[in-house]
């Protein structure tokens, strides 16, 4: 055999695979984007009729600050807990443990355990009113606006920090302690040591991690409609869903669906790549750890 | 070093203990509502633990029959008055998720018509809420079925497909690897709900829409690309020479992969076999686009959640079982996933 076929052999099954099941519906989705509700080739009208929908301006508003705040309060907490964690103390691996357990629940458990504390009768007004912090029971789910987005922003956080904060305890075990040591018999404070030592050496595990939140933020729409309802927190893909599941058979919703989701997926693509020029260390996301 | 003073003692144990009080009490709770009853759910506030007993007090009417007096925490109030024992079984059954058959509850209270009014201590089942989801979710244990098979296709397309290129990307250079690399990233970007509308198109086509190898062919495309990108990384750790000893003994190209290289990138599969698992045991909305009969687990309990709050224990306790096998299996790879990440230790 000749040796150069080799790789190209064993790529093969994943190109057919692609080519059939990826590229196919892709480019059937993209021609969708560019063609007209009349039928007529078009390169505007699909996302005139996209900019002029309803609630698309509010989504996309929703997504720019869910992606901001999430991932900044995700990582600020995933950060503390990690470094906090991976001290050697009694009990270390059992909290450890207990942090990371919001990660195993599915996605439609997540949303009724909430739904289940949110309503005015819920756990968590029964909670707040047994210790006497509140008198009358609070309405969470008829929030709207910013108070909404803050409620799905903590929804999220809770069940996304203990998978960022994995990643970093991996690259914090894996520092070597003779830099830190180092720092300290030349008389660094403990703030300097963190800033930075540890910072820069945890930057391979801080780009792989929040490359992989930014991917699935920007892409956030479950939890929203699975706790609140379709379009009361609307979010890019919350409308893709919602055109596809809510009012589905509408030639609009056909061509909406599509050209929302065509412009989510160039979104990612930019800001990843943002991102990754950013840190130049493009090679750290390549799964590398 | 690193000996910390009181004061960053003290706040370190504070920021740990409000990380456990927020994991924790929502578990609890979401436990909790999985068993309540029907009066529990509309009690306020609520205990911590459910009953396993009901409480109630029966006072015998002078038309014969029997009033029946509950205690929700504000005192006693009358909430049914008949001696109908299928009226009795349904409501007990219904709000009390108390299953003794109506016939022994009028047994019972008959006793009042001697003694006057009694308190009775009723056996709660504790799996009414599970068998009540079953019931009104009648899809759900073929669904629970189709779950299991979707997954187990997803984890083989995806396995057979993904290493095989993880291996060539890890061991081989070539020209277009970077291009490939890259798009490899970009297919794992794409939003799967853009892609289940002309693939629903594309598997009519294939004769697959509403089946089960359809649908783990919609999952498998994320994840050949994540199992490549998972692999080829510990595909570059594992040793050569154990490679070239093989070839040496005679053995080609594939035998020595699946013989040597196959068994010591365990880790990686069993990593991307858990990720492969999780996409295809929780996806809901490819599942509604691309199924009609054949519904998985996930869907019928997304389903099962409805707009109202009313009756939610049911779902919660169909969202229990959906949890289940995917803690069962991330605890299973757990270990293997671990030594993935570089041994993080839990």
């Amino acid at each position: 055999m000749n040796k150069k076929a080799i790789p190209y052999l064993l790529l093969l099954p994943t190109f057919i695979f692609y080519a059939v099941f990826w590229l196919t519906p892709v480019a059937a989705g993209m021609k969708e984007v560019f063609i007209d509700i009349n039928g007529n080739f078009s390169l505007t009208e699909n996302f005139k009729l996209m900019f002029q929908s309803e609630l698309f301006g509010q989504s996309v508003l929703n997504t720019a600050l869910f992606v901001a705040i999430s991932v900044v309060l995700q990582y600020v907490l995933a950060l503390t807990l990690a470094v906090l964690l991976s001290r050697k103390f009694k009990g270390a691996k059992t909290l450890m443990f207990i942090s990371m357990i919001p990660m195993a629940v599915t996605p439609t458990a997540v949303a009724i355990l909430w739904k289940t504390g949110l309503i005015s009768d819920g756990w968590i007004n029964s909670t707040l009113v047994t210790l006497h912090l509140i008198k009358e029971p609070i309405s969470f789910l008829s929030a709207d606006g910013f108070s909404a987005l803050l409620l799905i922003i903590l929804i999220d956080t809770w069940t996304v920090t203990p998978s960022v904060m994995i990643i970093l305890v991996a690259g914090l075990q894996g520092m070597q302690k003779e830099f830190k040591e180092a720092a300290y018999s030349f008389g660094a404070d403990k703030w300097r040591i963190f800033r930075d030592i540890t910072l820069p050496m945890l930057k391979p595990s801080i780009v792989t991690s929040i490359i992989l939140r930014l991917i699935a933020a920007i892409q956030v729409w479950a939890i929203a409609v699975m706790v609140l309802g379709y379009s009361k927190v609307p979010f890019l893909v919350e409308r893709v869903a919602f055109y596809v599941d809510a009012v589905p058979g509408l030639e609009t919703s056909r061509k909406l669906a599509f050209t929302l989701s065509f412009t989510t997926t160039v979104i990612v693509l930019i800001v990843s790549l943002i991102y990754l020029k950013v840190t130049k260390k493009s090679s750290a996301a390549g799964g590398k750890k | 070093m690193n000996r910390l003073n009181l004061i960053q003692k003290t706040v370190m144990s504070l920021i740990l203990s409000a990380m456990v009080i927020t994991v924790v009490v929502p578990i609890i709770f979401f436990l909790s509502v999985s068993f309540s009853n029907d009066f529990e759910m509309n009690q306020f506030p609520k205990n911590l633990i459910p009953s396993t007993s009901v409480t109630v007090k029966v006072a015998p009417t002078e038309q014969g029959l029997y009033e029946i007096f509950y205690n929700n925490g504000e005192g006693y109030r009358s909430i049914i008055t008949t001696a109908n024992p299928i009226k009795l079984e349904t409501f007990f059954n219904r709000q009390f998720a108390v299953t003794i058959p109506g016939e022994q509850l009028v047994e019972q209270f008959s006793k009042t018509k001697e003694n006057g009014p009694m308190e009775f201590k009723l056996k709660k089942d504790m799996f009414y809420n599970f068998k009540q989801f079953f019931t009104i979710a009648t899809k759900a244990k073929s669904a629970l079925v189709n779950s299991i098979l979707v997954s187990i296709y997803t984890i083989i397309i995806s396995l057979t497909i993904g290493s095989l290129a993880g291996y060539a990307m890890a061991r081989y250079n070539f020209k277009f690897k970077e291009t490939i690399n890259v798009t490899l990233l970009i297919v794992r970007m794409f939003p799967v709900v853009g892609i289940s509308i002309p693939m629903a198109i594309l598997l009519i086509n294939f004769g697959l829409f509403d089946t089960l190898l359809g649908l783990a062919i919609l999952y498998s495309i994320p994840n050949i690309a994540l199992t490549a990108w998972i692999t080829s990384s510990i595909f570059v750790g594992i040793n050569k020479e154990l490679e070239e000893a093989s070839f040496i003994f005679g053995a080609n190209s594939f035998h020595t992969f699946m013989k040597i290289t196959l068994p010591l990138a365990f880790p990686a599969l069993a990593a991307s076999s858990m990720y492969a698992f999780l996409t295809a045991w929780n996806d809901t909305i490819s599942a509604l686009i691309l199924t009609n009969q054949n519904q998985t687990l996930a869907l019928v309990v997304y389903k099962a959640i409805g707009t109202s709050s009313s009756s939610i224990q049911y779902a919660a306790a169909g969202s229990l079982i959906l949890i289940i096998p995917a803690l069962v299996f991330t605890f299973i790879v757990r270990k293997y996933v671990n030594q993935m990440w570089g041994g993080v230790e839990v």
